[in-house]
């Protein structure tokens, strides 16, 4: 009857903000009067295939230049290989409209620099330049598992090889890359996955390209806005992101579970890296060119585009943008909000995560049904699960209890709805940072607190949680970095005359003020980089056993 | 101080009986060895004496209270005992002071009384000059004895070992034995300790209880264990003892084609023969096949070969013995079982 209690708690939240939204949407979807022709409308088919086409090319540009990456990272003697890796991390950090516009000011097809000083004729507002940037922002889905994987392959099976005849590249050919290919696979449908959640992106570079690219998002952003009697739309669209994540997301978890090899031994047998000889320079050089270009560059750009007087021009340095911005009430209000909404939401999903975590590690396999619900919020789309809360508590739901108590769950347009996306959808975060510390905490370190007299509770508190700082430092900091930039969920649920971070400098950037946005996009990416640091700082110290 | 009691425990994982039945007294005061090859249950024991497991059925009393069984579970804190683990579990986050200042703090001694206590229990294990230190910076050893300082200062009834001495190399293990058995003597705590080594079981123990699949298959003082095994099993796992399936006739026994005349009287029958590798000699003259010789710097190992099955002898570097010629063997004591189902 305890443990059912403690079930029942964990469980009720996440029903009704997770499990909730998803139904209505569902069944809304298919139970309004024209659901069918809404499905199969031809508009809807124009956002389906946009996103489709731009998601499986950036996949395709994710998966192209991770893998190489990849290899040439984890298994040559490139030198600086720690720093490369950091450097093509940093695109999972930093909100990828960040990177849009820092391609719109190198690639506007009139005004972008590559074009007017280089003399090229690129132009990022089209399906390729879209694809373009969010397999940039997407890369680290596959390089950094292709490099964990492989870490993993044991250096016996390549020596192995090696003595039975095969060269170091022919190792690399018929050991290493066979077994890093399925990661590697994964990590490129995981890219596809979070390209076509994307809004930013192809909103920034697809609404007003000519003619026009619709996406799903995009095109759901729009229905919403028109009010009540877009909502069939939007839902009927969101349908086909659901399925069509869904699919992918299956896709991308047999890939991962056949990528996954079990370290044959514990000796860390120190791996031979395959010499790259003479061509060593000029391949670092092409590396560094690479992440100068790919990463460091749109970055840059977007810096010296806030120091600019006129916005896309680089000629006459200013500090006037910054001086404005950060004495702007509206500025001001915004980073306030945000960071309240992020910190709680930090707040909440570590808590909750490790809540889960730890009932999980207790309960065992019947709970793992609720850590699967806590996790698929951060798998499907923002805007999904965005649009189904708006489906949900846009009614004034009333649950009543002993025919008295009234519970009135007025969510919409309130702060407390987007409180409640940001920790359902971050919960995931919390929960797998407390799930892998508390997988490696020793369980004896809790027994012998318990033998030395503490209570359950209390040996939990002195004996465990103290080893769990690094992770949950991490889950939380991860957590806030993600509401504070967060900005597909944030366009659907804002609530009117409210500001956030991300949907300012979203709404400047589109229309009013560029400079500023760029200003903010600074102080974003500063805040980013201080995150890392921190998560960086808090990681386990090594303890001798 | 205090006697622990075991009736008929029973655990068990599912389908998976790990414990069936054990029944066993430790006397107050004494050190009891729970010895056995791994996956025989007896870390499971352990744990069921701590309180860290719940048993399924049966009793278990401390010091003549109830502490598990069908009326009560006394949780492991209320216990009164202290437990060293297999993997230390020093607290990284503490010092090695505020590692053993923790049962303290939970027994609420106030801090004077704390610290002349975290003094008398480093000076203990000799760790007085390491008390400020981080766990990460300590060897093995060190580690382990800081373990063992913070499961004697509460002053526990019963002190209870898991592997203790695993995790250590040849020559730590020979000294932190040495000063287990010093602080035994001094402190006079009853002791229960796991191990699947035998030499430490028979080193340390009063009594030794041998552990196969869930059961106790015997109970007695190393002495005792050593030299009136109660079955193939216990003879093979604590003196390494050759155990041979074969059959007695007229006196011998008799296995692959080759006869061994017994030194004592055994009606015939399939028996299981316990031979340690000690208690036979080799003989110049015989046609027992030599297959290999291995110096082991005080004795000689001779392996020889019986039909199919190999026989490890022991014994003084001679000359005639050399591998590839055959030798005889004269038993001169041997234990003969009825023959066991395996």
């Amino acid at each position: 009857m305890k443990r059912s209690a403690l079930t029942a708690a964990l469980l009720a939240p996440l029903v009704i903000f997770a499990l909730l939204p998803l139904a209505v949407l569902v069944v809304r979807g298919l139970r309004s009067p024209d659901a069918w022709g809404l499905l199969v409308d031809p508009a809807t088919f124009a956002a389906l295939r946009g996103t489709t086409i731009t998601s499986a090319g950036a996949a395709a540009i994710a998966f192209g230049l991770g893998l190489p990456l990849g290899l040439l990272l984890g298994r040559t003697d490139l030198p600086w290989s720690r720093a490369w890796r950091a450097l093509f991390a940093l695109p999972a950090a930093v909100p990828p409209f960040i990177f849009a516009m820092g391609w719109q000011l190198l690639a506007n097809p009139r005004t972008g620099l590559l074009n007017t000083a280089l003399h090229l004729h690129v132009d990022i507002y089209s399906s390729t330049g879209i694809a373009f940037v969010l397999g940039l922002s997407a890369l680290p889905l596959v390089l950094l598992p292709t490099l964990a994987s492989l870490e993993q392959v044991d250096a016996a099976w390549e020596e192995a090889a090696r003595l039975a005849g095969a060269g170091p590249w022919r190792t690399l050919r018929d050991v290493a890359l066979p077994l890093a290919l399925p990661a590697a696979g994964s990590g490129a449908a995981l890219a596809f996955l979070s390209s076509a959640s994307a809004f930013g992106v192809p909103y920034l570079l697809g609404v007003t390209a000519s003619p026009p690219i619709p996406t799903l998002t995009t095109r759901i952003w729009a229905q919403v806005l028109l009010g009540a009697h877009g909502l069939d739309q939007a839902g009927a669209l969101a349908l086909w992101l659901l399925g069509l994540s869904t699919l992918v997301l299956a896709l991308a978890q047999r890939l991962g579970k056949r990528g996954r090899v079990s370290l044959a031994s514990g000796k860390g047998a120190r791996r031979t890296r395959l010499p790259l000889g003479p061509s060593r320079v000029a391949v670092s050089a092409t590396t560094g060119l690479v992440a100068f270009v790919l990463v460091v560059l749109p970055l840059l750009v977007v810096v010296v585009a806030s120091l600019q007087k006129n916005f896309g021009t680089f000629d006459a340095f200013t500090t006037a943008h910054w001086a404005r911005l950060s004495h702007d009430t509206r500025t001001l209000g915004a980073f306030g909000q945000s960071a309240l909404l992020a910190l709680g939401t930090g707040v909440i999903v570590t808590g909750a995560g490790l809540a889960l975590a730890w009932a999980r590690s207790r309960l065992g396999q019947p709970f793992g049904a609720v850590a699967w619900l806590a996790a698929w919020p951060y798998a499907i789309p923002g805007t999904v699960l965005a649009l189904g809360l708006i489906l949900a508590f846009s009614l004034d739901t009333r649950v009543v209890l002993f025919d008295s108590v009234a519970l009135v769950l007025a969510l919409m347009n309130t702060s407390w709805l987007l409180l409640v996306a940001f920790s359902v959808r971050h919960l995931a975060l919390g929960l797998r940072a407390a799930r892998d510390g508390l997988e490696r905490v020793d369980r004896s370190l809790a027994e012998a607190a318990r033998l030395s007299g503490a209570n359950r509770l209390r040996a939990f508190l002195d004996g465990t949680l103290p080893q769990l700082r690094g992770p949950l430092v991490a889950g939380f900091t991860l957590a806030v970095l993600a509401s504070l930039t967060e900005l597909t969920m944030a366009t659907l649920l804002l609530p009117p005359g409210t500001d956030l971070l991300g949907t300012l400098l979203f709404e400047l950037m589109s229309y009013a003020d560029p400079a500023g946005a760029a200003v903010l996009a600074c102080a974003v990416v500063a805040v980013v980089l201080l995150g890392q640091a921190a998560i960086a700082a808090a990681a386990p110290r090594k303890v001798a056993s | 101080m205090a006697a622990v009691t075991l009736e008929a425990v029973h655990k068990s994982y599912g389908k998976n009986h790990i414990v069936r039945g054990v029944s066993l007294t430790v006397a107050d005061g004494s050190f009891l060895s729970l010895l056995g090859p791994s996956g025989c249950g007896k870390t499971t024991t352990l744990r069921m004496i701590a309180g860290l497991e719940r048993l399924d059925s049966g009793r278990i009393a401390i010091g003549g209270g109830e502490v598990d069984g069908p009326a009560a579970h006394v949780p492991p804190e209320r216990r009164g005992l202290g437990m060293v683990f297999q993997s230390y579990a020093v607290w990284p986050h503490r010092t090695v002071a505020e590692n053993v200042a923790y049962p303290l703090e939970r027994q609420g001694l106030n801090r004077s009384e704390r610290d002349a206590r975290i003094r008398e229990a480093l000076a203990q294990v000799r760790l007085e000059a390491f008390a400020d230190r981080q766990p990460h910076a300590l060897s093995g050893g060190q580690l382990q004895r800081v373990a063992l300082a913070r499961a004697l200062v509460g002053r526990p009834k019963v002190l209870l070992l898991d592997e203790p001495l695993s995790n250590l190399d040849a020559a730590l293990k020979e000294e932190l034995r040495a000063e287990i058995a010093a602080l035994r003597a001094r402190l006079g705590t009853t002791m229960i300790a796991v191990t699947h080594d035998q030499a430490e079981a028979l080193a340390l123990a009063d009594q030794v209880a041998v552990m196969r699949a869930g059961v106790l298959e015997q109970v007695a003082t190393p002495q005792a264990l050593y030299a009136e095994p109660n079955s193939p099993f216990v003879a093979g796992f604590v003196g390494g003892a050759n155990v041979l399936d074969g059959e007695v006739r007229g006196g011998a026994f008799v296995l692959g084609g080759v006869r061994l005349e017994l030194p004592t009287a055994v009606g015939d029958g399939p028996c299981t023969l316990v031979l340690r590798p000690e208690d036979a000699v080799l003989e110049p003259t015989g046609t027992l096949p030599l297959a290999a010789r291995l110096f082991l710097g005080a004795t000689t190992e001779y392996r020889l070969q019986l039909g199919d099955v190999a026989l490890r002898v022991l014994g003084p570097p001679h000359p005639f013995a050399q591998p590839g010629t055959t030798v005889g063997l004269t038993l001169r004591a041997a234990r003969v079982f009825p023959r066991e189902l395996r």
